[in-house]
């Protein structure tokens, strides 16, 4: 949040800060709990969990796979789980 | 008996190995085209056998076998053309529509992995059919249109209920991603607001394509994929628009084959239009070996008469030569149809 100038607008988005930054954290966190639901599910097949459609699922390697290596990285794993997908 | 196709504009074949799907496929193709249909014959079986019926190589796409008045075969506007999926090469076509894909989304360092990636797919056992499967529902979906009937050579029964299983399968997957994609989409809309940090994919600025632009595309897959499927399967469960005939021959395992498959595909609520009994003993004399296999034979004709009585069925003489050329698939689809 920007303050909106002067005194009375600083102290107003300080008490927004103050109000919104743990709920904000209980977002960000939703977010990446369901965004590694996602991951999960599209990559189950590595994991070992048979994917009826893991076929399929490789035409949407391109476009997470950008997302795959913060994924890992936040599932707590320092380096990528997957023999098959080295990132780093 | 004869067989009722009425209009119905996509019929499977299936069967157990060797019982000759392939013959009747052909045979009821050759008999279609010749009343004046336009007709496309598919094989899926990962032998093809289609091909050497007609005495000439077959691909990918539709090549003609039988057209307009040759031998009165197939007159006003008939045509019979014929293909064969090539699993291996359907596989290879996905995997180049992959790499297009990596060059627009992919920053080029990750390239290797999407390659090894693919490398392993292309070896997977499941890959070839789910291929297969993609084609299939491509001809079922699209095909209509274009021709009069579709006919599918299948493989054996086992494999051909799996393909008609696997539609339902895979709307049941990408609806879950597409739910879950939802859910994920909302929850970061809900950060947003909130003004939390979005850069959850690492440095935007090295990726090719933006975030939002490759959920967006990701999608616009699933919802493709998810369309395609529950084509099928709509298509699939349609008694106007499909139906099956079961093959068989009059031994014991084929008609324990048949009675499984048939309980099966009621199960999956797939019409099933009739029975082709193949290769019974021609009505002449022929001898006391063969007298006796005739008293053999009619045990396990009244044993498909008991078990599978409910479907009309025909039955095809065995005959003195190979079926193979235009002539003797021509008398046996005369017989199927007659």
């Amino acid at each position: 949040m920007k303050p909106s100038g002067g005194a009375p607008g600083r102290i107003l988005a300080l008490l927004r800060e103050f109000y919104d930054a743990p709920h904000r954290g209980a977002l960000a966190r939703a977010r990446q709990e369901e965004e590694d639901l996602f991951m999960l599910m599209v990559f189950s097949e590595m994991m070992g969990v048979p994917n009826p459609a893991s076929y399929y699922t490789l035409e949407l390697l391109p476009l997470i796979i950008e997302d795959f290596h913060a994924w890992h990285q936040r599932m707590g794993m320092e380096r990528s789980p997957l023999d098959h997908i080295r990132c780093c | 008996m004869a067989l009722n196709l009425d209009a119905r504009p996509i019929l499977f074949v299936g069967g157990k190995g060797g019982v000759g799907k392939t013959t009747t496929a052909a045979a009821l193709g050759v008999a279609l085209a010749a009343r004046g249909e336009r007709v496309l014959l598919v094989s899926t079986d990962p032998a093809h056998s289609l091909g050497d019926l007609f005495e000439r190589r077959l691909g990918e796409e539709p090549e003609v076998l039988v057209e307009g008045a040759e031998d009165g075969a197939a007159p006003g506007g008939g045509v019979l053309m014929g293909l064969e999926i090539r699993a291996e090469a359907e596989v290879d076509r996905y995997l180049a529509s992959i790499r297009d894909a990596m060059r627009a989304f992919v920053r080029p360092a990750l390239y290797d992995e999407v390659e090894r990636q693919m490398a392993l797919t292309r070896e997977s056992p499941g890959a070839a059919e789910a291929a297969l499967m993609e084609r299939v529902a491509g001809l079922v979906v699209e095909g209509p249109g274009r021709w009069d009937r579709i006919l599918f050579d299948t493989a054996p029964t086992g494999h051909t209920l799996r393909l008609l299983a696997l539609p339902e399968l895979m709307a049941a997957w990408t609806d879950g991603l597409l739910r879950q994609r939802d859910r994920a989409d909302d929850a970061a809309r809900a950060a947003r607001v909130m003004g939390a940090a979005t850069g959850l994919g690492g440095r935007e600025e090295d990726v090719v394509a933006p975030r939002d632009a490759r959920i967006e595309r990701l999608r616009e897959r699933l919802h493709a994929r998810r369309r395609l499927f529950s084509q099928v399967r709509r298509a699939l469960l349609d008694p106007a628009q499909v139906g099956f005939l079961l093959v068989l021959i009059p031994e014991r395992l084929p008609i324990l084959e048949t009675e499984m498959a048939l309980r099966t595909l009621s199960e999956h609520r797939v019409p099933v239009l009739g029975l082709v009994v193949n290769r019974v003993l021609p009505a002449e004399p022929l001898g006391d070996f063969l007298e006796a296999r005739r008293a053999q034979e009619g045990i396990y004709l009244d044993e498909i008469r008991e078990r599978l009585g409910g479907l009309p069925h025909v039955q095809i003489p065995l005959a003195r030569h190979d079926v193979v050329g235009l002539s003797a698939l021509q008398e046996i689809g005369r017989q199927l149809l007659r």
